[in-house]
């Protein structure tokens, strides 16, 4: 089991896809994933399953992969494990909140892709408006924190950190092609992309808020929680409180005029 | 006092002998400062500029055979009771000086799981409250019986 301990996820998936299914089981969703290169043993390290959940995880997995094994079965009641509830310090809360305005323009995304469809001409303001927001709250303005001062917590060479960074650049390369496919009217250009950084970013937000900060956190001390908290106050100082209100008034404003479009 | 109050409540825990009775050798204590009553420290001492800082509940040590190397290790220390101790608008001023002129780092409040030790928690957020500058604050809650920690959680 060590050996398998140490290889690559997706390797292990395909040699045997009962270890997906049983992933996705306990909440793990490695299988869908399209990279795959984390190690079996961060996969569900990362996760922070209670003991007894863990080692009957690593039980089943076992017997998956190796099923003449005579391996001993960890005695554990699932339906009694209640999930914990995560308590994030208050820099990463702010985090996890700045994604929410994040999610609701990525749930207005399709609502925009059909106006871009259904009009004669494509909106260029408005496509343009939106590469706005994304760039400047969502990369600039959030991105940056996580890249420049939290990320820096771990080790960055580690898979987690290095998918996250991977989904950010991913989530640009978007951007670029919505801006292009605004610039040349290509409605068909702007749809895709649009609904790729949606695709993206959902699955990316996801991640972040139930398992990659929680991971964070658990590695940090006290004085570095205190430290990252005087460091991201510093950040949001210095672009000013104008620039979050800002955006969210844009939000605002983008969810009322197509609440009454439609 | 009357038995109806869970933080005067007398309990026994005399019959539980399985707690660690086969520890040997001379533990190093972490506590680096004195004094550490909350009304005898002054809130800019050289010992609290920057630092993380534990509040705890008398009672908490007495709990916890592991607070020294768990919980005060690293940390500058203040104790008050939030049942008992007299003046504790002076315990306000004092958190939120420690948080504004001592520019500490964060603050750990450790109480016992008796409801009237939350009052200790109520002091450390109106001290936070009050200070301008913001800084994470935590709270332990410890069992009475057992001294274990029951949670840990941001505020």
């Amino acid at each position: 089991m060590e050996k398998i301990m140490s290889k690559d996820i997706r390797a292990v998936i395909d040699q045997c896809p009962e270890v997906g299914r049983l992933l996705e089981e306990y909440g793990i969703g490695c299988a869908p994933c399209s990279v795959g290169s984390c190690l079996v043993s961060d996969v569900v390290g990362i996760h922070g399953l209670d003991p007894q959940t863990e080692a009957t995880l690593m039980y089943k997995m076992e017997k998956a992969l190796y099923p003449d094994r005579d391996v001993p079965e960890p005695k554990v009641d699932l339906s009694k494990i209640v999930p914990k509830e995560i308590n994030y310090s208050p820099a990463v809360k702010n985090l996890v909140d700045e994604h929410v305005l994040i999610k609701r323009m990525l749930a207005l995304i399709p609502t925009i892709a059909d106006f871009v469809e259904n009009s004669e001409t494509v909106d260029k303001d408005l496509i343009l408006s939106c590469v706005d927001f994304i760039r400047g709250y969502a990369d600039k303005f959030h991105h940056m924190k996580e890249e420049d001062i939290f990320f820096k917590y771990v080790d960055e060479q580690s898979e987690i950190i290095k998918i996250m960074y991977e989904d950010h650049d991913t989530g640009r390369n978007h951007v670029r092609n919505v801006v292009e496919g605004a610039e040349n009217g290509n409605k068909a250009q702007i749809k895709e992309h649009l609904h790729g950084y949606r695709d993206l970013l959902t699955q990316h937000i996801k991640k972040e808020d139930e398992i990659l900060y929680p991971w964070i956190e658990r590695q940090m001390t006290d004085n570095q929680i205190g430290e990252l908290f005087q460091r991201c106050s510093a950040a949001d100082d210095s672009v000013g409180e104008e620039l979050p209100r800002r955006y969210e008034k844009f939000i605002i404003d983008l969810e009322e005029k197509f609440a009454k479009e439609n | 006092m009357s038995d109806c109050c869970p933080g005067s409540k007398t309990m026994d825990f005399n019959e539980d002998d399985a707690q660690g009775e086969d520890e040997t050798g001379a533990r190093q204590s972490q506590l680096k400062q004195w004094p550490i009553q909350l009304h005898l420290v002054s809130p800019q001492a050289p010992y609290f500029q920057e630092k993380d800082v534990l509040l705890a509940a008398d009672c908490v040590p007495f709990a916890l055979a592991d607070f020294h190397k768990d919980h005060l290790k690293g940390k500058s220390l203040a104790i008050g009771c939030p049942k008992l101790d007299s003046d504790q608008e002076i315990y306000v001023d004092k958190i939120a000086s420690l948080i504004d002129d001592s520019k500490i780092n964060t603050l750990t409040v450790m109480i016992m799981q008796v409801p009237c030790c939350m009052g200790l928690s109520q002091i450390a957020k109106s001290g936070a409250d009050k200070a301008t500058r913001k800084i994470p604050l935590k709270q332990i809650v410890v069992g009475v019986e057992g001294g274990q920690v029951l949670s840990e959680e941001w505020l």
